[in-house]
């Protein structure tokens, strides 16, 4: 049952997209090529950390206002808002960790902290969790705070995992991915769908940066040796060629139920 | 039927927690390292170093400033590789070649201060990192 919101706001139709496998290879491939994005601005390009996080949360909020000016879902602006919240997300967590000699442990456990304080809000205020009735701006400021959390904490703990365990990214590929397969398994005998999805999501982030490095890092050391850029252009291409077929989807399933068609 | 969704979360959030203790163990089963140091074969970052100082001591500060953004570059670029196989070595590493940067970067770069930072940072990676 979707809670209808219980003040004065502007409904809309649902701001964010269905959870389905074309949704999560575009959150996985999203979250390592912001990654390597920003990087390449502050190392290659030597704009520095300080600048390139500048530019990151300006475009951040630019692509965030007009997302949330939208109606609807528009997929171009909702990906491009992602990859912006991945890079930003990323960023503050970083600055933490090597800017002011933050913990990982201390930044993991303030970032769950954070993101479960968000959802107690967030379940306070809507008296509901689910994804599928982000149909108010209030709604869907809560959804973006906690996708931003997601990612600070996806790399805080993936980032933990790699300094406290030496996990690779061959290993790390694998852990994540089975990890998050046993999370799908147990929605499918029944288990909380919305815990699931967030924890999901979360698992995406060291997911994602792990898949990008088996692609780019050398044979030497393991990896695939396609190199940063050409991984990168690669999972551009296929986030583009995704998000092309998911918005033709949509504007066909539109066109459908504005004909009085099922969806 | 809600006790049973009980039970599925309840063990699936046992199920993540468990796995950090079987994921410590497998990483810690892991290949064992056969080179001198845990980081591994550091040759064609030293290399890179190695001829920074070489600019340095010839008087070359720009050159070597240009010289070791190759280093900067390259390391970072294998940080995935590296730092998983001996984190606390990869920083003190990585902290060394901050200082090699930011010595050649100065606005007035100080000759001396750079050939120190960087037969500190040659010492170190000989060195793998430990101290």
């Amino acid at each position: 049952m979707i809670e209808k919101p219980g003040h004065n706001s502007r409904i809309l139709s649902n701001k964010v997209p269905e959870v389905t496998l074309a949704f999560w290879v575009i959150k996985i491939m999203s979250t390592t090529v912001g990654e390597t994005g920003a990087d390449y601005l502050a190392v290659h390009v030597g704009l520095g950390t300080a600048l390139t996080d500048a530019i990151m949360t300006t475009l951040l909020a630019t692509a965030l206002l007009l997302q949330l000016w939208t109606k609807r879902y528009v997929p171009w602006i909702y990906w491009l808002t992602v990859v912006l919240v991945s890079i930003v997300g990323t960023q503050i967590t970083d600055a933490l960790t090597d800017g002011l000699e933050v913990s990982l442990y201390v930044s993991t456990a303030a970032f769950a902290a954070a993101l479960s304080a968000t959802f107690a809000v967030w379940y306070g205020s809507e008296r509901t969790l689910s994804i599928r009735s982000i149909v108010t701006t209030r709604r869907e400021l809560f959804y973006w705070l906690a996708i931003l959390f997601t990612f600070a904490l996806g790399t805080a703990s993936g980032d933990l995992a790699t300094e406290e365990l030496g996990l690779g990214f061959n290993l790390g590929t694998v852990v994540f991915g089975a990890l998050i397969a046993a999370i799908g398994a147990a929605c499918a005998l029944g288990a909380n769908t919305v815990l699931a999805f967030w924890l999901a999501y979360i698992l995406t982030r060291p997911l994602g940066a792990s898949l990008g490095d088996l692609m780019s890092q050398a044979r030497g050391y393991g990896g695939l040796g396609f190199g940063t850029s050409y991984t990168s252009l690669g999972f551009l291409a296929v986030i583009v060629a995704l998000v092309v077929y998911v918005s033709v989807e949509d504007s066909r399933s539109r066109r459908r139920r504005e004909q009085g068609g099922p969806a | 039927m809600k006790r049973q969704k009980l039970f599925l979360t309840l063990g699936l959030l046992a199920a993540i927690a468990g796995s950090w203790p079987l994921t410590s163990t497998i990483a810690l089963l892991g290949p064992a390292e056969a080179a001198t140091t845990n980081l591994g074969d550091l040759t064609p970052f030293r290399t890179i170093a190695a001829e920074s100082k070489a600019l340095v001591d010839k008087g070359d500060l720009a050159g070597a400033k240009a010289r070791i953004k190759d280093l900067e570059t390259s390391w970072d670029e294998a940080e995935p590789s590296l730092k998983p196989r001996d984190a606390p070595a990869w920083h003190v590493v990585d902290k060394a070649i901050d200082r090699s940067l930011a010595a050649l970067r100065a606005g007035t770069p100080d000759a001396a201060t750079c050939k120190q930072s960087l037969s500190d940072l040659l010492a170190i990676m000989d060195a793998g990192g430990k101290l």
